[in-house]
């Protein structure tokens, strides 16, 4: 079962993590990440079993985008393993683990704003080994998200949030990832535009990819994930199948906003 | 007229290459290359070497200078160096290529022997042949000028508009964070954009030659005048700063058209056109936009997000306090600082009169680079300039003492209080900008003044500069050493006052964090500004004293290229501990008597080497070897009397949530609190 390991169980051995991180899990183990002085994560623990979808939540502040740039490989991590598809890749660099085929998508909106939609998918679909791949996935974005093709030409940071988001997860569907972490993708969009986003994470889900989604709309994660981990202070402080996560279990966490809504 | 605008293209040309080369690797490796000068001359020097003093032919030495060894040297500073420097703060990164910059003209004496060079040829074979166009007279070379340009622009925006290599450089410019993430290793861009760079400058330097000669300084010059283009271009807009730089050549030349041949307007003008240019376009963007920082625009959030942020990126970890509080940062600082400055007090008593007389004038220097100290260590600013600061003191103290008969130690003092307005204006001047920006406009009026002021026959005096006098009763060297380590004492007690006041606690604060600190009602403006003066005055006063210790103000002694290797070895020593002012002003005067003594005149290049090496090193070690030595002297000392040097905590922020949600820590190499550098230097350095 995935609900998160306890400080307990540090001593694991190598092909126990090897076989909870197959087919595109992610199993995160004692992760401690430093900014500067300041430290961010403490011993996080957490897994994601393959295909499925686990969702964090936690309060401002909490460390989930932390953990989501350490998975990554966007900062260096000070303690602790990563284990993703089978593979340790503690300490890999981004451009490595994201071609390995952990995708992250970060807060914010995870585009280049500076380029046209047509050149912020070239650069997502370079790692494609051949000419004819990279010119199906870009046509695979237009199919999944056809206002991108209206807009091939205009510069990305002009693109409305919700079409920036939608370029964001068209940048990372159309590459076959065995991961996806997507960072508060949410934030600030319209209804329906959230709507999209989610249809869009489903989409990748169906087909077995899996899904670590950090995330504010607390209920919309629940109702999408299998499992759920609370993050409080750079630790992981409940784990458990999404279902359990039940009023008392948020309100314990992350205070009486996250109760009833 | 025709004939000057053409004349003016070919320089005008010159800075596009250059200014290109500059923008690049800002944009795309987010370092400022002040270096660039040097590279160019270095790449030059070796053409020269290979074609007049080989005897090679004009297009494998130029294949072999320009398309091997520029990329080569490019992609070997890269690895070798501004690889390192990827999370560095700014005054390190601007630091660092000023080494490199300090450190390649000696290199290239080493390399390529160090006789006179009187005319360099082009790329044109010998003799240039003359065309005639519309009836003007167009040299070969300068036809090569205007094809290498339009090859430069036509190839350079076909890669970066069209191509795979291109579209992955704009990805770097846009944001280095979400170039990784797409998969894309950062690493070989950077590697293409240095290598490019050094391609563009070796370009520029084979091109400028038979211009300007073959003297580093020279070369150095002229690509500060490229740095006038590249603020034009808000240090990122390549087109613009292309175009910038075209425009300043026909200008420059245009005006020696227009003024009166050989007269002192024309020579006080000309040189003055890229400075007047910047300071234009600075008080445009300053008007239209309120402030300038070269943050604007370059990155994303996400970059932000991942990029240590305030003190301790700017300066290394030994800004944030030391712990113990109060009592124990005071404690620490002095003894380690008395016990140097007693080991300088006792020299002249041991020493013979030779190494005196160079003791003497370190001391003077040092009084200087505590000026730097304070702008930089305390302001948290780059100031390139202090060296002039200490020219106008210098030549002030001059004239009062010997031209109106001051005394000479109030003459001394007049001086800094001469310099400490001309700070102040330009503090004011520049509170708006960005720190980039604020290296350049100091580097600029530095490079101004040496043309403006400091060239002057009254100050120049034949070459001898005029004599200053030292006090009657500190004739000799003994007696006028203790005299400069009075004032230093005096300087470096002010400024250790300061950094333990309430002044020295809101400085702190606006190093730290400058939004912060606004936040908190702290008046960032006003306590750089107070900086600024402070520091342009005990540079004023430091380099009056190296005039009297000399017996004369000699202008060429404080020019601001000079003035480069001065910073290069204070911040080498350490920029944020007045002990390190004194040692690296002791070094600075003592090293080149050593070599000079015991080593043969063919190792006179090494000192200048050693200084740019030693900035250089400031890659790996961002605190400078007194700070880093003298702490592991300490921890070491406290150690053998049987207490824990290093058992308190340096990560605030881990202790207060530690204590709030206990945790045993992970396995694997935790980097707990005993060493709270090497966290510093992990971020420095590139990812394990």
């Amino acid at each position: 079962m995935t609900s998160a390991v306890t400080p307990a169980d540090h001593d694991h051995a190598e092909p126990d993590a090897v076989a909870r991180s197959a087919d595109g899990g992610l199993l995160v183990e004692g992760l401690g990440v430093d900014y500067g002085q300041s430290r961010a994560l403490f011993g996080l623990d957490l897994a994601a079993r393959g295909g499925s979808a686990l969702a964090v939540l936690g309060p401002n502040g909490a460390g989930k985008s932390t953990l989501g740039r350490a998975v990554a490989g966007l900062v260096p991590v000070c303690s602790g393993r990563v284990w993703f598809d089978g593979q340790d890749i503690t300490g890999w660099a981004a451009h490595r683990v994201r071609r390995a085929g952990l995708a992250y998508i970060p807060e914010g909106r995870g585009i280049f704003p500076g380029l046209s939609v047509l050149d912020n998918l070239r650069m997502a679909v370079r790692q494609l080994p051949s000419k004819k791949a990279r010119e199906t996935a870009i046509d695979a974005a237009y199919g999944l998200f056809p206002v991108l093709e209206q807009r091939r030409d205009q510069r990305a940071g002009s693109l409305s949030g919700g079409e920036q988001q939608m370029l964001a997860l068209g940048r990372v569907l159309v590459v076959g990832p065995k991961l996806i972490v997507a960072d508060e993708m949410s934030l600030g969009l319209a209804p329906l535009m959230v709507n999209a986003v989610f249809d869009g994470l489903a989409t990748a889900r169906e087909d077995g990819v899996t899904v670590v989604l950090i995330e504010q709309f607390v209920h919309r994660a629940l109702a999408f994930a299998d499992d759920c981990a609370v993050i409080s202070r750079g630790q992981v402080t409940w784990s458990g199948p999404a279902a359990e996560a039940g009023p008392q279990v948020l309100e314990q966490y992350l205070g009486a906003a996250a109760g009833p809504a | 007229m025709i004939q000057y605008v053409i004349a003016g293209l070919v320089l005008g040309g010159i800075y596009a290459i250059a200014s290109a080369g500059l923008v690049v690797t800002y944009r795309a490796a987010g370092i400022l290359n002040f270096g660039f000068g040097a590279m160019a001359y270095l790449i030059a020097r070796f053409y020269y070497f290979l074609h007049s003093q080989l005897g090679w032919g004009i297009v494998p030495a130029a294949l072999v200078a320009v398309v091997l060894a520029g990329p080569l040297l490019g992609t070997g500073l890269y690895f070798g160096l501004f690889r390192l420097l990827r999370l560095s703060s700014p005054l390190v990164k601007v630091v660092v290529t000023i080494g490199v910059s300090v450190c390649i003209p000696p290199l290239a004496a080493v390399l390529f022997g160090t006789e006179p060079i009187l005319r360099a040829p082009g790329l044109a074979p010998e003799p240039v042949q003359v065309f005639l166009v519309a009836g003007v007279p167009v040299t070969m070379d300068q036809l090569i000028v205007y094809a290498a340009v339009i090859v430069v622009l036509v190839v350079g925006a076909f890669v970066l508009l069209r191509t795979d290599i291109g579209l992955r450089v704009r990805a770097m410019v846009d944001s280095p964070a979400m170039t990784s993430l797409s998969g894309t290793n950062p690493r070989w861009v950077a590697v293409g954009v240095w290598a490019t760079s050094a391609f563009l400058a070796g370009l520029a330097g084979v091109l400028s030659a038979p211009i300007i000669g073959l003297a580093p300084t020279d070369y150095t010059l002229l690509m500060a005048a490229a740095f006038a283009a590249v603020i034009a271009g808000r240090l990122c807009n390549l087109p613009m700063a292309m175009a910038v730089g075209f425009g300043m050549g026909i200008l420059s030349s245009v005006l020696q058209f227009l003024l009166p041949p050989g007269s002192a307007l024309t020579a006080a003008v000309v040189p003055s056109v890229p400075f007047a240019v910047a300071a234009i376009f600075l008080v445009y963007n300053l008007l239209r936009w309120g402030s300038v920082d070269e943050n604007d625009g370059v990155g994303g959030a996400l970059d932000l997000a991942i990029t240590p942020q305030g003190a301790e990126s700017l300066t290394g970890t030994a800004t944030s306090a030391p712990p113990g509080g109060a009592a124990r940062r005071r404690w620490s600082g002095a003894i380690p600082s008395g016990a140097v400055l007693v080991v300088v007090a006792l020299l002249p008593l041991v020493l013979p009169n030779f190494w005196v007389g160079l003791l003497v004038a370190g001391i003077a220097y040092a009084v200087v680079f505590l000026s730097i100290t304070l702008v930089s260590g305390e302001g948290g600013m780059i100031w390139l300039c202090q060296v002039t600061f200490a020219g106008i003191g210098a030549i002030t103290s001059a004239q009062l003492a010997s031209v109106y008969d001051w005394p000479v130690l109030l003459a001394v003092l007049a001086g800094g209080a001469i310099a400490a307005p001309v700070g102040l204006l330009i503090g004011v001047l520049t509170i708006r900008l960005g720190d980039l920006y604020v290296a350049l406009v100091t580097l600029t009026f530095g490079l101004l003044m040496d043309h403006l002021v400091f060239s002057r026959d009254v100050f120049v005096n034949g070459g001898l500069g005029v004599p200053v006098d030292r006090p009657t009763f500190a004739t000799d060297d003994q007696t006028m050493t203790y005299v400069g380590l009075a004032v230093f004492v005096v300087v470096a007690a002010a400024i250790l006052n300061l950094r333990h006041s309430t002044t020295g606690l809101a400085l702190g604060a606006v190093r730290t964090s400058p939004a912060g600190a606004k936040t908190v009602g702290v008046p960032v403006v006003r306590m750089k500004v107070v900086v600024t003066g402070l520091a342009a005055g005990v540079a004023g006063i430091g380099g009056a004293l190296l005039a009297v210790v000399a017996g004369s103000a000699l202008p060429e002694n404080f020019l601001t290229l000079g003035g480069m290797v001065w910073l290069a070895v204070l911040v080498t020593a350490g920029f944020r501990s007045v002990a390190a002012a004194l040692i690296a002003g002791v070094a600075f005067a003592v090293v080149p008597g050593l070599v000079l003594v015991n080593l043969s005149a063919s190792w006179n290049q090494l000192p200048p080497i050693l200084f740019g090496l030693g900035a250089i090193a400031l890659a790996k070690n961002p605190e400078g070897f007194v700070l880093q030595n003298g702490r592991a002297l300490r921890d070491m000392a406290m150690r053998s009397i049987g207490r824990s040097p290093a058992g308190h905590p340096r990560h605030p922020a881990m202790t207060t949530a530690s204590r709030a949600a206990p945790v045993a820590e992970g396995p694997g190499p935790v980097r707990v609190a005993t060493e709270g550098r090497r966290s510093v230097l992990t971020e420095t350095g590139e990812r394990p």
